[in-house]
């Protein structure tokens, strides 16, 4: 029996990414193994933004502690910049609110 | 695949973890961002697992190792 009141990401949507990703016939124990290790993930997640952002004197987490953990994590690179995974990985919708304005333009209009 | 992010669910696992800490307007994508890139890295590295031992399907063992090192490597 599932309990209602513990939020995490729905299982289904936990799958069907990994499995996009993974592109190969996955045993149903080996999804549960990804459902935890998923759990885990948001846990350390959220104390590591928390660090960041106390350390920094705030109490909100900022786009800017999500980019030094990204860079951190080294998925963020010179050679690979935020907005690069942004483009990539999120749809266009999350994509406008990301970055307003291309960012590898000639003109960068600075808009809210 | 399903594209939209589960937005809110985001914001209330965090809440659980970390109930006083705060996100701005829309970190909650750079989040789900960052959890797919996590989903991204952990199949790639149990496909090389499961390559390795020449199986070929996605076993438990695969991802646990994966698992190991994928966490390891979204410290931040």
């Amino acid at each position: 029996e599932r309990k209602t009141c513990e939020p995490g990401v729905p299982s289904s949507l936990i799958k069907n990414i990994f499995r996009h990703y993974v592109k190969m016939p996955v045993a149903r124990e080996a999804f549960r193994i990804v459902e935890k290790c998923s759990e885990r993930y948001f846990k350390q997640l959220s104390s590591d933004l928390e660090a960041y952002t106390r350390h920094a004197g705030r109490k909100t987490v900022e786009m800017a502690d999500l980019e030094v953990l990204m860079r951190r994590q080294g998925l963020v690179t010179d050679k690979m910049p935020l907005h690069v995974l942004i483009e990539h990985y999120l749809p266009l919708e999350y994509r406008k609110l990301l970055i307003p304005v291309a960012v590898s333009g000639n003109k960068v209009i600075p808009c809210k | 695949m399903k594209r939209t992010a589960p937005r809110s669910t985001l914001r209330k696992i965090i809440k659980k973890h970390k109930p006083e800490l705060r996100l701005a307007a829309n970190a909650d994508l750079l989040v789900h961002l960052n959890f797919l890139l996590f989903l991204h890295r952990l199949a790639e590295e149990a496909r090389t697992n499961a390559f390795e031992k020449k199986s070929k399907i996605i076993k438990p063992e695969h991802t646990i190792a994966a698992a190991k090192i994928i966490l390891k490597k979204s410290r931040g």
